[in-house]
């Protein structure tokens, strides 16, 4: 069998082996949150000011909340079977429309972030461990203490004093720019503008881990018998480096990345809060509190398919890194 | 005749000048905040704060009503009463259509108040109660025929309180499911265009809007911003321009209040009346009797609360009506609300009442909800607990997230002490009955009598002043309402609270209606 038939035949399987897991977890989600106190109908009715218990039961029924939960779980694995993700009363709108919607958002901070910080990490990473207990060293380690300590909002909320309010460069918040409506390549632009300060300051926080963890792992790898070999074979120091040493130290940093891709699809609540990002974080958030279930066992569904994938995604890479990893 | 050309030539350039000054105003967008996100757009469904700031600027009321108290005729020209106040008579504008182009008519009327407001909206029951029909003789005449004379009525005609909606569009259906509800079509200066989740919702100028010349703006968008800190910095970057209902949090309003092109004002709220309080349960636990919760109302210092706590911003209560109802006669102020606190009082009635203090002073111990409505109300708690320490009464908090509470306080009625604060509205039959009366005890329904208070007496005198139409006796009934509030305390109340409205200065026009925010903006400008 060829390598990429191989590679073929195994993402089948592992996708097969995905599904009870993404079931299981869809159970016990909706048994979690039945827990809360409280329904949908009692958050739209508190906020309405005041309503009538008539009206509240009619609300119920509508929503199918006065069945018992058994009844309300097979109504929902059915509906999840048949790609339909429901409806969230609050929004009055079917579940799967809301979240692709703020999926967009969500993927286009997500994918800039991992690129920013993935990159520019192995890059710092690998600067401090090539240059090990010089001045660049020093200063790399400590920017990625720094970065790595400060807590996410005061890094959001600085951004947004330095170069939205002093300097003017970037808007605080939202996606677009709302007098305008732009169109067409402007439109382009403009999100890109809106997403810098956002991105940058997600990143940070990663980008500290990962230029830490690549040091790290460089300096165990120059350390390996396998380096000493290639010095004896008269190698040069690059070839050694770029070829052999950074090859592997990568694994390491590609299993983390694969674990926080995971982690950023749920969005980042505080940087959408900050910055008025139309993520899913937010969605969650607010639906949690609204107790808009449907729309919050959406969001941990699509969540729990994605890490099914990006961990797939993770083991492929690896055998392409090292060649001694195979699958079957 | 060089005179005669001279004042020719004047009345040229005055006439020349202001249709400068109106083009100046014209054209536009006015991006504003809307905290938090509204859940939807069914004003006539759901009085939830958010959806006020947004509707009335789609929909329209009969009237709107000025910050001093007078009426503005919207899509109702004029009314007239007849003299026993049994029927009213509202002649309708002419030439309204709806943004979908069908005209607007008294028949819209009958359907909006009929058959919408009165059975599905959470207020127009009560604001509407002795309308029993609605008469169309002609397409622009609406004759509402009453069981008993209701002169608060006359209050609640405004687009945030009773819009008036397009009866093609409801008739036949499931009124709480239509899909008007997140398309909007009213009468309004301004239709309803897109509404992008999580980020804004927009609305264009009505072209063909009644009043000619109206509305200057060419658009208005409502942003959500979750941070209240974000929310701040977007006023001072310029991106937004109008903040109301406390999304400027106090704290930056009162920096903000320093530059120049920012300012602060708290009028726009007198038809809304917040009043912050502590309701009790009046049926089992610490405070059954009315001694304590008197001694509770005269312990508390309620300058320092507004002070402290509140920037400044509030007025304190001085009886169970905020003192906006003045304007019509009804307020009158009463003991058991000394401004500042009187702890010795407060002892000495606790003494008297035979609760004694323990040996770590403590004469008894309760639990204080919160309402979690924000960080302000939590700090509110921690005063009331040091505070009520001071008199012996020892107070656990409790803080949990709002459906777990509305389910504590009006579903289970499983609370001692709650702060809260309630909307009095423009009259109280709209806004503080609810509070008191025995046929308010509506387990289940939020924001009524969870103090479950019943008195006959307070009963009758409730039912009176609801019907009477003569200003004088009116307000003595409301005096001996109060009398037996301020006694019984079922309800302290703490403090008007004051809400702030967060503008930039170029934004004009925007703040004569009473109705604040939850106005039209029809006459609002951007001034470059």
């Amino acid at each position: 069998m060829t390598k990429s038939t191989k590679i073929f035949k195994y993402v089948g399987k592992r996708l097969l082996q995905g599904i009870p897991i993404i079931l299981a977890i869809v159970i016990i989600n909706f048994f979690l949150l039945n827990l809360a106190e409280g329904d949908a109908v009692d958050v739209l009715a508190g906020e309405a000011g005041s309503a009538t218990p008539e009206y509240m039961a009619q609300l119920r029924k509508k929503f199918g909340l006065d069945q018992p939960l058994p009844v309300q779980l097979m109504v929902y694995l059915k509906n999840v079977l048949s790609l339909d993700l429901g409806y969230s009363f609050r929004h009055d709108m079917p579940v799967n429309e809301l979240i692709f919607d703020r999926f967009t958002a969500t993927g286009l901070l997500m994918t800039s972030t991992i690129i920013l910080a993935v990159g520019f990490g192995i890059l710092l990473g690998l600067l401090a461990a090539m240059r090990l207990n010089t001045w660049k060293d020093a200063v790399i380690t400590v920017f990625a203490l720094i970065t790595y300590a400060t807590p996410l909002f005061w890094v959001g909320l600085m951004m947004i004093v330095v170069f939205s309010l002093n300097l003017g460069w970037f808007p605080t918040s939202g996606m677009t720019n709302i007098a305008a409506f732009y169109e067409g390549w402007d439109y382009v632009v403009d999100v890109a503008r809106h997403l810098v300060l956002p991105t940058i300051t997600l990143s940070l926080f990663y980008l500290a881990l990962y230029t830490r963890m690549m040091r790290a792992s460089m300096l165990e790898q120059y350390g390996q018998d396998y380096v000493v070999t290639a010095r004896a074979k008269g190698l040069t120091e690059r070839r050694i480096t770029y070829v052999h040493v950074l090859r592997n130290a990568l694994l390491p940093v590609v299993t983390m990345a694969g674990v926080q891709v995971g982690a950023l699809i749920g969005g980042s609540v505080i940087v959408e809060s900050v910055f008025a990002w139309p993520g899913l974080g937010m969605l969650a958030f607010e639906s949690l509190f609204a107790r808009d279930l449907n729309l919050l066992l959406g969001i941990f569904l699509l969540s729990s398919m994605l890490v099914v994938v990006v961990n797939l995604i993770v083991d492929i890479i690896y055998c392409f890194l090292d060649p001694r990893i195979e699958v079957n | 005749m060089k005179k005669i050309l001279t004042s020719i030539f004047m009345a040229g350039s005055l006439l020349l000048g202001s249709g400068a000054v109106y083009a100046d105003k014209s054209g536009g967008t006015l991006s504003f905040l809307v905290q938090p996100e509204p859940p939807t757009l069914a004003s006539y469904v759901s009085t939830s704060g958010p959806i006020g700031l947004v509707m009335p600027k789609v929909y329209e009321g009969l009237f709107d009503y000025n910050n001093d108290g007078s009426m503005v005729p919207i899509l109702a020209e004029s009314y007239k009463a007849s003299a026993d106040g049994k029927t009213v008579t509202f002649n309708l504008r002419k030439g309204v259509k709806w943004h979908d182009g069908k005209p607007f008519t008294s028949a819209d009327v009958q359907f909006s108040v009929m058959e919408v407001l009165k059975k599905v909206h959470p207020r127009g029951p009560n604001s509407f109660r002795e309308v029993t029909s609605i008469d169309t003789p002609d397409e622009h005449t609406a004759i509402f025929n009453l069981k008993k004379p209701a002169p608060y009525m006359m209050r609640s005609f405004s687009a945030y309180e009773s819009p008036m909606v397009p009866k093609h569009l409801l008739e036949g259906q499931d009124i709480k499911a239509a899909p008007l509800a997140n398309k909007p079509v009213g009468t309004g200066p301004f239709k309803f265009v897109e509404w992008k989740k999580g980020q804004y919702i927009r609305l264009d100028k009505n072209k063909d809007y009644w009043q000619k010349g109206l509305p200057h703006l060419d658009r208005i968008v409502g942003r959500f911003i979750p941070d209240a800190s974000t929310r701040t910095a977007a006023m001072e970057n310029g991106e937004v321009l109008y903040a109301a209902y406390n999304a400027i949090p106090n704290i930056d309003a009162v920096r903000l209040k320093e530059r120049d092109d920012i300012d602060v004002t708290t009028e726009g709220y007198s038809m809304i009346n917040p009043m912050a309080l502590i309701e009790f349960n009046t049926k089992e636990g610490p405070f059954v009797d009315p001694a304590i919760r008197r001694a509770i109302s005269v312990a508390i210092d309620r300058r320092f609360m507004i002070d402290t706590i509140f920037f400044g911003y509030g007025k304190p209560a001085t009886s169970a009506l905020s003192s906006n109802f003045k304007a019509t006669n009804l307020h009158a102020e009463m003991p058991n609300y000394p401004e500042k606190g009187d702890k010795a009082a407060a002892n000495a009635i606790l003494d008297k009442a035979g609760y004694k203090r323990d040996g770590n002073g403590v004469r008894l111990k309760a639990v204080l909800d919160i309402i979690p409505y924000g960080e302000d109300w939590r700090r509110a708690g921690e005063y009331l607990k040091q505070a009520l320490g001071d008199i012996g009464i020892q107070l656990d908090l409790r803080y949990e997230d709002v459906p777990t509470w509305l389910k504590r306080v009006y579903h289970r009625y499983d609370f001692q002490m709650n702060v809260n604060y309630f909307y009095q509205l423009p009259d109280p039959v709209l806004g503080v009955h609810r509070h008191y009366g025995t046929d308010q005890i509506r387990k289940g329904t939020h924001f009524v009598n969870s103090s479950r208070y019943s008195n006959p007496k307070l009963d009758a005198l409730l039912d009176a002043g609801a019907g009477e139409p003569d200003a004088a006796k009116r307000t003595a009934t409301y005096k001996e309402i109060q009398q037996i509030l301020a006694d019984d305390m079922p309800v302290v109340n703490l403090f008007e609270l004051e809400f702030l409205v967060v503008y930039n200065t170029k934004l004009k026009g925007a703040y004569d209606s009473a109705m604040g925010a939850y106005g039209s903006f029809r006459e609002a400008y951007i001034d470059d």
